[in-house]
């Protein structure tokens, strides 16, 4: 009992020692905020849809190293793989250290690795986040702290916080594959469409980027539509439920390549090799049926040239304080079909 | 148990077996401390300290629950609830539908409302473990399903962000739960506090002594008069009120509630139960040790990330450092079992 009880006070001991002598440094943060000014920089693009915040925004000087923070959703999906390790690649190249962590989209642990970032003197953080509004006070915080961050792949809902984020122009790409597929369906017949998270803004925007481009022709119909939630077997199930119950059908249109991946093997199961598919995002396996066939196309999300675009912005923002761009840039989808898919590998196209 | 010298060579080996988890805290430090540049400052360590605030607070309710012999896989659950209720009564209210009123609480009460819904929930739990002879791990994971499915209901799936509070409805201050007193973050002192609060009530209370009895031999226990249904409730009880402070501090801290918060929480608030040695077969444990091995996993944690580790790696060491603890304390046992026949045999 008493071994126990000494083995208690001990860790109790330790926490105290941990909290001693701490008393006031953190509070320094809170009054860089206030001070505005300093270069506006001969920046004349500012006067784009409210760019004012960024102006009157000091410049970061970075937490003092030479890392670079490069914090992603789980690496176990390629997408992000490559994304990540662009980024570090790119980053290395030009003399940065570089550190990678994952959030698993939990926005506390992406808080958790943001603090960490900066205890550790981050130059700057790359991100791709775990939530447009549970973001928003960890970037913050790195601001406080001098320490600029760029956004990749997904935006926040709060500008002026971060310096760049840089996300793919899904309206455009969902429109450019959708020209291809209505080309490929003849400008006619009856289709399905499986929808993404609906809670996730993108799935509404491809949607109506698909409608606004499908919708010119009177000759396609849409006889169903059902969410999927981004997900292969949900967009597997999904799919035999509608071949069974629309077997008139010769199109599917996917919010994105997961779920047209599931939609292909099920009409594949089902011995119909005349639906024609598209999705959204470029990944290997969409890629593999677009070869074989099974696919009509998708819509490349550049995700590399995005993660290096923020690594440069990020270099060239630490040296100079700044970007010279807008903070909101949108980078164009490429529309892979039979006829470039060979240019496609691991989510980057080279022509 | 009576004393001899002979032992007292043993007893060496048993308190340096025994304080196993804090050796590995600190040659964890002293590893980290060399690797990572920045790790060895005041700044980590308190930022270490406010990030094993979250689970180590859940790993107390846990503590008393595996020591009942128990396990509560809804924490995690009941975190992201918790946040979520919290985070709608500041942004929405409480619309009353019948009455056309929508009321705003004030902070305490807001605190005060999930606590008491984190003490609900646990209680629910309880009963249904005892009073339907339910197993624990069913009964929790269920509740875990259900707790999940509320805190997406109730936003539909949404964050609620920006939780600042507005001054119009006399509800600012949310935010200070993830703040810092003097440097301090404030989900380290509430952690500190509550570990002093339970352990002294583990360890100098009856009930304390109850909690243990049933973990021991539950049979035993009920024989010689404790109330064991009463008690197997109280513990989960306990155990929702941890979760749902974690969840206050979550959503303070993140100025946002998001109903995924507290995902797979759970499994680090047993790991850390399980490194400060309390054993899954109940009857043994200790507050302290649970603190103990919260900070091992927290220093992992963030060690690991300071040194570029990566994620893949993370869980790999993260797993074999738990599995290793056990096996160490098995080990410990058996030498305890062994020391104790010894003292027997030459007392008579």
């Amino acid at each position: 009992m008493k071994k126990k009880l000494l083995a208690m006070l001990l860790s109790m001991a330790m926490v105290v020692t941990m909290l001693s002598g701490c008393g006031g440094s953190s509070d320094a943060e809170k009054d860089t905020q206030n001070t505005e000014t300093k270069d506006e920089t001969t920046d004349d693009e500012t006067t784009n849809d409210g760019k004012e915040e960024e102006a009157e925004q000091k410049v970061l000087p970075g937490g003092g190293s030479n890392i670079i923070y490069i914090i992603t959703p789980s690496h176990s999906n390629p997408f992000f793989k490559t994304e990540s390790d662009t980024a570090e690649a790119k980053a290395k190249e030009l003399g940065y250290e570089v550190k990678t962590a994952s959030h698993d989209d939990d926005a506390t642990k992406q808080m958790e690795l943001f603090e960490n970032a900066i205890a550790d003197k981050a130059a700057a953080i790359i991100c791709d986040n775990a939530g447009a509004d549970a973001t928003i006070e960890a970037v913050q915080k790195a601001a406080d702290a001098g320490i600029p961050t760029f956004l990749i792949d997904r935006e926040i809902n709060q500008e002026g916080v971060a310096i760049s984020q840089i996300v793919a122009n899904n309206y455009q790409g969902a429109k450019a594959i959708a020209e291809e597929w209505v080309e490929a369906m003849g400008e006619e017949g009856k289709y399905a469409e499986l929808l993404g998270k609906e809670s996730d803004t993108n799935a509404g925007v491809r949607s109506s980027a698909f409608h606004e481009v499908i919708d010119q022709y009177d000759t396609l119909e849409c006889v169903a539509t059902q969410t999927a939630n981004w997900d292969q077997t949900e967009g597997y199930e999904k799919t035999e439920t509608i071949l069974q119950s629309n077997p008139e059908i010769t199109g599917i249109i996917c919010g994105n390549d997961t779920m047209a991946v599931g939609a292909a093997e099920a009409c594949a199961a089902a011995g119909r090799k005349d639906i024609k598919i598209i999705g959204v995002d470029g990944s290997d396996e969409a890629a593999a049926l677009i070869k074989d066939g099974k696919m009509t196309g998708t819509a490349l999300q550049q995700c590399a040239l995005i993660a290096e675009m923020a690594v440069e912005q990020a270099d060239k923002y630490l040296k100079e304080g700044s970007t010279g761009l807008d903070e909101k840039q949108l980078v164009d989808c490429v529309a892979i079909t039979k006829d470039n898919v060979d240019n496609l590998k691991t989510f980057v196209y080279k022509e | 148990m009576s004393t001899d010298k002979k032992s007292s060579n043993n007893t060496l080996a048993m308190t340096l077996l025994k304080g196993r988890t804090f050796i590995v805290l600190i040659v964890l430090l002293i590893f980290f401390s060399i690797t990572a540049d920045n790790f060895l400052s005041m700044n980590t360590a308190l930022l270490i300290g406010k990030h094993v605030a979250l689970y180590g607070i859940l790993a107390i309710g846990m503590t008393y629950v595996i020591i009942t012999g128990g396990i509560d896989l809804s924490v995690g659950a009941i975190v992201g609830l918790g946040g979520m209720i919290a985070g709608g009564l500041i942004q929405k209210g409480l619309t009353l539908e019948m009455f056309g009123v929508t009321l705003y609480f004030s902070v305490p009460m807001i605190v005060l409302i999930t606590i008491l819904l984190g003490a609900v929930i646990g209680a629910v739990n309880g009963l249904i473990i005892t009073k339907f002879n339910v197993a624990p791990f069913i009964a929790t994971l269920g509740m875990m399903y259900v707790a999940r499915g509320l805190a997406n209901i109730h936003s539909q799936g949404a964050t609620y962000s920006d939780l600042k509070g507005y001054e119009a409805l006399g509800n600012q201050g949310w935010s200070f739960f993830g703040s810092r007193v003097m440097g301090i973050p404030v989900g380290l002192i509430i952690l500190v506090i509550l570990a002093v609060i339970f352990a002294v009530l583990l360890k100098r209370t009856a009930f304390g002594w109850h909690v243990f009895s049933i973990g021991g031999n539950e049979k035993a226990a009920k024989l010689s008069g404790v109330k064991v249904n009463k008690v197997k409730i109280l513990v989960y009880v306990i155990s929702g009120i941890c979760s749902a402070v974690v969840g206050i501090i979550a959503s303070s801290q993140l100025a946002a509630s998001h109903p995924a918060t507290g995902e797979s929480w759970e499994m680090n608030a047993i790991a850390a139960a399980v490194l400060g040695g309390t054993s899954m077969a109940g009857g043994v444990g200790t507050i302290g040790g649970t603190i103990v091995g919260a900070f091992v996993i927290g220093v992992i944690n963030d060690g690991m990330v300071m040194c570029g580790v990566s994620e893949f790696w993370q869980m790999v060491i993260k797993g074999l450092v738990i599995v290793l603890a056990v096996i160490i304390d098995q080990f410990q046992r058996n030498l305890q079992a062994k020391m104790a026949l010894q003292a027997r045999n030459e007392s008579k």
